[in-house]
C-alpha cells in the first residue's frame, strides 16, 4: 500500500477531528491508545479509517458512513454523549467524569 | 456453529461454570475491555477475532449469529452456553449474566 499511517498520524487525525467538531476525546489514556491503534490498523489494511468497533463490509462504498468520524456519530454524541466505539466525547460529557459503555448500532437502523 | 480451522483462542481460568464464545475485533477497545473482563475474573473462555479471518467465513458466521439470536451483530458479540448472548460490553450486564 501506498501510506500506511503511525500511531501519531492517526493521533494526530483524532484531534484535527475533534478540534473540528468540538468533541473531546476519550480521557482513559490506555482506552484511546487502544482506539487509536486501532484506527491505524484499520487504516493500514483497508485504505482508510474505519471505525475501529465496526467490522468492514467489503469495500470503501460500503463502509464509508462507518469512516471515522462516522455519520452516526452526530447523532450519538448528542443523545449518549459519545460515539459508538467512544473515541469522541461530548464535552459535557467528557467534563461529568461518567464512563463511556456500549451504546446501540445505528448502522443496522435503516436496513 | 463451525469454527474449525479458524483461529480460535481459548483462555483457561479457574472459572469454568459458563461457556463463553466471545466474537470480537482486534481493532475494537470495547472487544479488549470484555476480554480483560473474563480475563481479571479468571474465566474459562474462546475469542475470535472476525476482523482476522475471511470475509466471507466473517459474513456466514454474522448472519448465522443473526439468525440464532434474532439480533443485529455488533462487538462484542458472547455467546453463554450456547443459549444466551450479550452485545456489546456493559460490564454490569456480563456481570449479571456470567453471575458475578
Amino acid at each position: 500500500m501506498s501510506s500506511q499511517k503511525t500511531f501519531e498520524q492517526t493521533k494526530i487525525f483524532t484531534e484535527m477531528v475533534a478540534r473540528k467538531q468540538g468533541w473531546a476525546l476519550n480521557p482513559d489514556a490506555s482506552f484511546y491508545k487502544s482506539l487509536v491503534d486501532g484506527l491505524a490498523a484499520n487504516y493500514n489494511r483497508y485504505g482508510y479509517f474505519l471505525c475501529p468497533c465496526r467490522d468492514t463490509e467489503g469495500s470503501r462504498d460500503a463502509d464509508k458512513p462507518a469512516i471515522c468520524p462516522c455519520v452516526w456519530s452526530r447523532a450519538d454524541i448528542p443523545e449518549y454523549g459519545h460515539c459508538f466505539c467512544a473515541l469522541y466525547l461530548s464535552k459535557e460529557f467528557a467534563e461529568s467524569g461518567k464512563e463511556p459503555r456500549a451504546i446501540p448500532d445505528r448502522r443496522y437502523e435503516d436496513k | 456453529m463451525n469454527l474449525q480451522n479458524l483461529p480460535v483462542v481459548s483462555k483457561t481460568g479457574a472459572r469454568n461454570d459458563h461457556e463463553i464464545m466471545v466474537y470480537a475485533l482486534s481493532t475494537c477497545g470495547f472487544c479488549k475491555r470484555a476480554i480483560a473482563f473474563l480475563e481479571s475474573n479468571n474465566f474459562s473462555y474462546k475469542y475470535l477475532y472476525v476482523d482476522l479471518i475471511p470475509l466471507e467465513v466473517k459474513n456466514t458466521i454474522k448472519q448465522e449469529l443473526k439468525e440464532r439470536f434474532k439480533e443485529n451483530v455488533a462487538f462484542p458479540f458472547a455467546v453463554i452456553d450456547e443459549r444466551t448472548h450479550l452485545v456489546g460490553f456493559i460490564e454490569a450486564d456480563w456481570k449479571l449474566t456470567l453471575g458475578l
